[in-house]
């Protein structure tokens, strides 16, 4: 193992300590819908002057790997994202708590980010520099192509109805391009209002959608929030080490697709999440259960954003590009810190990386006892706490931590009033994820276009552009695999039935 | 067009299509919009983006006339109380807009106890009427206290107090 | 009920009773002062302040608190820079020319003049960036593929409107060239693009040079002299081309902030300026540092402005 030797140092009191902690305070943070992991990391940064780099590095990156696996809990018992990436887990992580697994869904939520986080790291500690060159070769084309991928998962979130979620998608489309667009300096969709210059923020665009109509329908009615069928005793690891060890393909696939899409410099964790979610569903013999509270599902997503954390540090440490928003916070301070980014760091620094990798590796696995036991009492706590205590804890949880994403009230009114949207939107059949959806991929699928366009037109090789290159193939390959496997499959499936009828 | 035989109740969905008929609204006002635009890179993505939303609408509410479905929509559960939706909602919008004027402190705990009331389906008992007020003050003045002093957030002191 | 509202209005009051205290300039600072960035975390203004951070608690004994008001590329921030309390204890940072290019462009809740800047403290010049191994070796070389290949030569750049897209477009001017520029957000993603081919060069800063020693190359800084850690690399005037500009970054504070305590923030960052520690990190940062104080500010932007302005409507970014 490369810089083996460094091991021993990541194993000292101090550093020990501070994964810990780090690995704490990130999910209890993380769990908090509105707070995020960069909020985290960039509060922490003053901290970090006093140490030397590698704990400084190993305590954000304790920080980070909480953080994201903290998300899960609220995606799974409050149907909210705590943080982007876990977008993907209330797909099935809600559904799963609703019926009265929401232990089971907390349990597989850790199991899958801890190997997801081990997976992550493992590619950072082996294949670091060449993993790199991966990051370079994606172009404007690539992502405008990853982002049309990640919008064919459309179709399935739609519930049914693929024009609504068409049409929402659209809507969540056009909301990615109100204010100061990036690629033009254009103000766009603001109609004279000031409120609107910063662009809808994507994490309060989530919280209202999701979180929202969820409480609007709390108040309505006396029933309990979640169903409990059960005492809730122990974790229910055995059960959820079973099922885990069942789909290990399906964990150890998500986990590499998260780790390659967070090398992708502004991918990010949700992206990771969406897409591993959609191979799941394609691969899985469940299929059509997808959506309603399968495991798989829950598993895919948690091990595709953890995996973005050691992802997202390759080209980070290895080109100084930050590979996801928290990155660029660890790589400023490691900047003031007169550390400087790039191959050499492997080589003649390789004190400060390998021993934060151990770190990191140490982090993840601490995160198992930390997740269950936090996990465990996350569980209790929603489902014993009276609802005239619940509600209004949620809520102001959301409108504190709407506020402090950009330290702004009119955050917290868009988000307020986005949620009344998707609660009117759900009762007319439009679920709120295509919505999402748009608005998350739309500003990557536009910049990539525009972009794409410019460089092709430029050098008249537009069709080639678009068309021509690896990698672009490969992921147009996928998109359309994914829009015509089901079709053909169903058609296959159908055709043995009727062979079989006769 | 299909005419309605006297046994079957055709249950349209209207919802769906009512929507459907404001988004083409929104569609048509965003393209409104990306005639004030100065730079062609600025209107081309919205403008695909809303022709694409009218036809895709359009397409719903032909399709919905001539096989109608009733709709997939979440159905309220019985005895659904929509004077405590509206509360709840309006609630949150007036405490966020008085708060650069009260103060996060005073605003939130206003929130929180006024939610708090409307979520209230069980019977105060003595026990209640004590615990829960001080649950409430506490649950704010923590995230107060986690959020101002612990992750530095500039949370609004409110300009009557300054 | 009665006694709770009451108890709360208390301790509501005694918590903001220290802050209601006013700071007169004599003791100012005697807390810590809130530095709010108008962009997202880890960027460059984000950086500039890390490193101002240090020297203020080292030099003043108050910690300068750094949070974050991202949008609008800064627009959301400057729009509400004047609503905000102005007794010297929340301070903004400015960059221009976007404080002097957004206001043009559309109603974007302030103008220029809106801004009280009290100090800007450096600049990022502007620089002409390929890859190590480019077949560019010169400015001339770029002109020559530019005049033989017109519109072909692809550069990439941070935003449009902004210091990066304003230089192409005086560049291309007095080469007498046409060359595409392809705008990305932010610094970041221009040096990906620039480092995975995707463009041919980048119209970036001398900080990148720094930041990606080893991977790039700067053929030209927009610089009066040549940049002390780059000493190879000519400047665009010895080239023949008047381009003596880059990024500007300042600090500003609300309008209703009184004249001493601007005057002694002012020389406050002065002396942080002035530490030759301070000076050092920059420089080997990539940065260059400038001192226009309180005083000289008004008459910097107007300066500043002028050239921006015109390069702005030749770009098509303004009217």
């Amino acid at each position: 193992m490369p810089g083996i030797e460094y091991l021993l140092e990541a194993l000292t009191p101090f550093n020990i300590m501070l994964a810990l902690c780090g690995v704490i305070a990130g999910t209890v943070i993380g769990s908090l819908p509105g707070l995020t992991a960069t909020m985290a990391v960039a509060v922490l940064v003053p901290i970090t002057f006093s140490m030397p780099p590698a704990s400084a590095l190993i305590l954000m990156g304790a920080i980070y790997t909480g953080a994201i696996y903290g998300g899960a809990y609220a995606a799974i018992l409050l149907n909210t994202p705590g943080t982007p990436s876990a977008i993907a887990t209330t797909f099935d992580g809600f559904p799963m708590a609703k019926r009265g697994d929401g232990d089971l869904a907390v349990t597989l939520a850790c199991l899958a980010s801890v190997t997801g986080g081990l997976v992550g790291a493992a590619f950072l500690l082996g294949l670091a520099p060449p993993l790199a060159k991966v990051a370079l070769a994606f172009g404007p084309v690539e992502y405008f192509w990853l982002a049309v991928f990640g919008l064919t998962l459309i179709s399935a979130l739609s519930e049914g109805n693929l024009l609504k979620g068409l049409i929402g998608a659209c809507f969540g489309l056009l909301l990615s391009s109100i204010g100061i667009a990036e690629i033009s300096a254009d103000v766009r969709f603001t109609f004279g209002s000031q409120v609107l210059l910063g662009g809808i923020e994507t994490v309060s665009a989530l919280i209202g959608l999701y979180c929202v109509p969820v409480l609007i329908d709390l108040v309505a009615t006396p029933d309990k929030h979640l169903k409990v069928t059960h005492q809730p005793k122990g974790f229910r690891l055995m059960e959820a080490l079973a099922i885990s060890w069942k789909h290990k393909f399906n964990l150890i696939r998500s986990s590499v697709i998260g780790t390659l899409v967070g090398i992708l410099p502004g991918a990010g964790g949700s992206i990771a999440g969406l897409v591993a979610y959609s191979e799941a569903r394609r691969v899985s013999k469940r299929t059509e259960h997808f959506g309603t509270g399968e495991p798989e599902g829950v598993q895919a997503t948690e091990s595709a954003n953890n995996a973005t954390v050691g992802g997202g540090f390759i080209p980070t440490l290895v080109l100084g590009i930050p590979g996801t928003p928290p990155d660029a916070v660890i790589l400023g301070a490691l900047l003031i810190q007169g550390v400087r980014t790039g191959p050499n760091l492997f080589t003649q620094e390789g004190s400060i990386v390998y021993t934060f990798i151990y770190g990191l590796f140490l982090a993840t696995i601490l995160m198992l006892p930390v997740g269950l036991v936090i996990g465990r009492y996350a569980y209790k706590i929603i489902i014993t706490v009276p609802k005239a205590m619940l509600v209004p804890t949620v809520a102001f949880m959301t409108m504190i931590g709407t506020f402090s994403i950009r330290n702004s009230v009119s955050d917290v009114i868009i988000m307020i009033t986005l949620g009344v949207i998707g609660w009117v939107l759900n009762r007319a059949g439009y679920s709120p994820s295509p919505i999402v959806l748009g608005l998350i991929l739309g500003r990557i699928a536009e910049q990539g276009f525009v972009q794409a366009w410019t460089i092709g037109a430029a050098t008249e090789e537009l069709g080639l552009m678009f068309f021509g290159r690896p990698i672009s193939l490969a992921i147009i390959a996928f998109i359309c695999l994914s829009l015509f496997y089901p079709l053909v499959r169903a058609r296959w499936i159908g055709r043995r039935r009727k062979v079989r009828a006769d | 067009m299909q005419t309605d035989t006297p046994e079957e109740v055709v249950r349209r969905d209207v919802g769906g299509m009512v929507t459907a008929a404001v988004f083409i609204l929104i569609a048509v006002i965003a393209l409104w919009d990306t005639t004030t635009m100065v730079d062609a890179d600025s209107y081309v993505f919205p403008r695909a983006v809303a022709i694409a939303m009218i036809v895709f609408c359009l397409l719903l509410i032909a399709w919905d006339l001539m096989r109608p479905t009733s709709g997939n929509g979440d159905v309220s559960a019985p005895g659904a109380s929509t004077v405590r939706r509206v509360s709840l909602v309006v609630t949150m919008l007036v405490s966020t807009a008085l708060m650069p004027v009260l103060g996060f402190l005073v605003s939130g705990f206003a929130a929180f106890v006024s939610i708090m009331l409307i979520a209230m389906y069980d019977p105060w008992t003595r026990f209640r009427t004590l615990v829960y007020p001080l649950v409430c003050a506490a649950f704010v003045v923590g995230f107060y206290f986690l959020f101002a002093e612990l992750l530095l957030v500039p949370l609004p002191i409110g300009s009557l107090f300054e | 009920m009665k006694l709770m509202r009451l108890a709360v209005l208390a301790s509501v009051l005694a918590v903001s009773a220290p802050v209601a205290i006013a700071a007169g300039p004599d003791n100012y600072p005697d807390k810590s002062v809130n530095y709010i960035i108008p962009f997202g975390p880890g960027g460059e203004s984000d950086i500039t302040a890390r490193h101002q951070q240090a020297f203020f608690k080292k030099l003043f004994g108050e910690d300068l608190v750094i949070s974050y008001k991202p949008g609008g590329g800064g627009a959301v921030g400057w729009s509400q820079l004047n609503g905000m309390k102005g007794d010297g204890y929340t301070i903004m940072g400015i960059n221009l020319p976007h404080i002097v290019i957004k206001p043009r462009q559309k109603n974007v809740g302030f103008a220029t003049n809106d801004i009280t800047g009290v100090f800007m403290f450096h600049y990022t010049p502007d620089a002409l960036v390929v890859t190590m191994d480019s077949p560019f070796k010169t400015v001339q070389d770029v002109i020559d593929y530019a005049k033989a290949n017109p519109g072909k030569l692809t550069t990439s750049g941070s935003g449009k409107g902004t210091a990066n897209h304003l230089a192409q477009v005086r560049f291309d001017k007095m080469a007498g060239v046409k060359t595409t520029y392809v705008a990305f957000k932010g610094t970041g993603k221009a040096v990906t693009a620039l480092l995975g081919e995707q463009v041919k060069a980048e119209w970036g800063y001398t900080s990148i040079g720094a930041k990606h020693e080893g991977k790039v190359r700067l053929l030209a800084v927009a610089m009066e002299k040549r940049h002390p850690k780059f000493p190879d690399v000519p400047t665009f005037k010895e080239l023949g081309f008047d381009i003596v500009s880059g990024a500007y970054r300042g600090i500003a504070v609300p309008k209703s902030t009184p004249e001493p305590i601007r005057a002694k923030l002012s020389g406050m960052i002065a002396q942080i300026n002035a530490d030759p520690e301070f000076r050092k990190r920059m420089e080997n940062d990539g940065m260059a540092l400038l001192d226009v104080g309180y005083a000289d500010y008004q008459a910097f932007v107007d300066e500043k402005a002028e050239v921006y302005l015109e390069a702005a409507r030749e770009a098509g970014v303004i009217k």
